[in-house]
């Protein structure tokens, strides 16, 4: 008998000694179905919770108004920060453009000659 | 499923309490961690959290008999007992004292052998034997489940069968 023949016929051997006591299989009965219990908690956030966002939009104005408010809300707040940010930061841009030009030892009337402006642009060729 | 997990940790552990608990944490943390998983990954992942959840038990046990030994005095038959069993390469030597004729054992003596000479192997080679053969992984699943190579797997798998084998006719069961 080789190692295939040996293993099969232990296999089914082992399958006939499964019957186990009734105290043992209520107890694994009963861990199965705290385990299954745990599964049911923790999937339907990511499955179930997508699906029913999905179909709670086409449920109507009650559930439509705060399914939609509430992201809009979110992006419009979003975009307001973004804008603030970008003035800042332009307006940051600005004083500093300001102070060098103010803290210069050019004087002011220097950027407003144009032919300094010219002698500039050809000194930097 | 949860039955056979529970013999596989039994022929482990060789207690059934420890046996459950193993198959009910087994049980949890697939449930837990991979739920979402397609349904043709389960068995595969099961097997792979069951065993490491046996393995974490002989570790848990090894660093318990170190703190018993560290607090008080053994003799050294209890030292036998902290060995770890993964470790334990040599199959013992099955006596033929007990041995009876195939035709006058009844099927359950028989299986109660099998079981016996399982638990008996070496933890590695009934670990392959069993997901191999009795879980019916293939030889790549098994080995990914055992952390070692497809070649590891094929020779644990002969050196079991063969060792079941000779086991059994030792005690007078022809297969």
């Amino acid at each position: 008998m080789n190692e295939q023949q040996t293993a099969y016929r232990i296999r089914q051997l082992l399958n006939r000694g499964l019957d186990l006591d009734a105290g043992t299989l209520a107890r694994l009965e009963a861990a199965r179905e705290r385990a299954l219990s745990r599964q049911r908690v923790a999937a339907p956030s990511f499955v179930l919770g997508w699906a029913d966002n999905v179909i709670g939009r086409f449920g109507g104005p009650a559930s439509l108004i705060p399914r939609m408010l509430l992201p809009m809300a979110v992006l419009i707040l979003g975009l307001i920060a973004v804008n603030q940010w970008r003035d800042s930061q332009t307006a940051a841009e600005i004083e500093e453009i300001d102070a060098a030009v103010l803290t210069g030892d050019l004087p002011l009337d220097a950027y407003l000659d144009k032919g300094f402006d010219a002698w500039l642009k050809r000194s930097s060729h | 499923m949860e039955r056979r997990a529970y013999k596989q940790a039994l022929f482990a552990v060789r207690d059934s309490e420890n046996a459950l608990d193993i198959v009910q944490d087994a049980m949890l943390k697939l449930s837990e961690k991979y739920g979402t998983k397609p349904t043709a990954e389960l068995p595969m992942l099961f097997q792979r959290i069951l065993q490491n959840t046996i393995r974490d038990f002989y570790r848990r046990q090894k660093v318990r008999s170190l703190w018993v030994t560290l607090f008080s005095s053994l003799s050294a038959g209890r030292e036998d007992e902290e060995t770890d069993p993964l470790e334990t390469l040599a199959a013992e030597d099955p006596s033929g004292a007990g041995a009876l004729p195939a035709d006058r054992l009844e099927q359950s003596q028989v299986i109660e052998i099998i079981e016996k000479e399982l638990q008996r192997l070496p933890a590695r080679q009934r670990q392959a034997f069993l997901l191999r053969y009795w879980e019916e992984l293939d030889v790549a699943e098994t080995a990914a489940v055992m952390g070692c190579s497809e070649g590891s797997v094929k020779t644990h798998c002969s050196r079991a069968a063969h060792a079941l084998a000779a086991a059994l006719r030792a005690r007078g069961v022809e297969l």
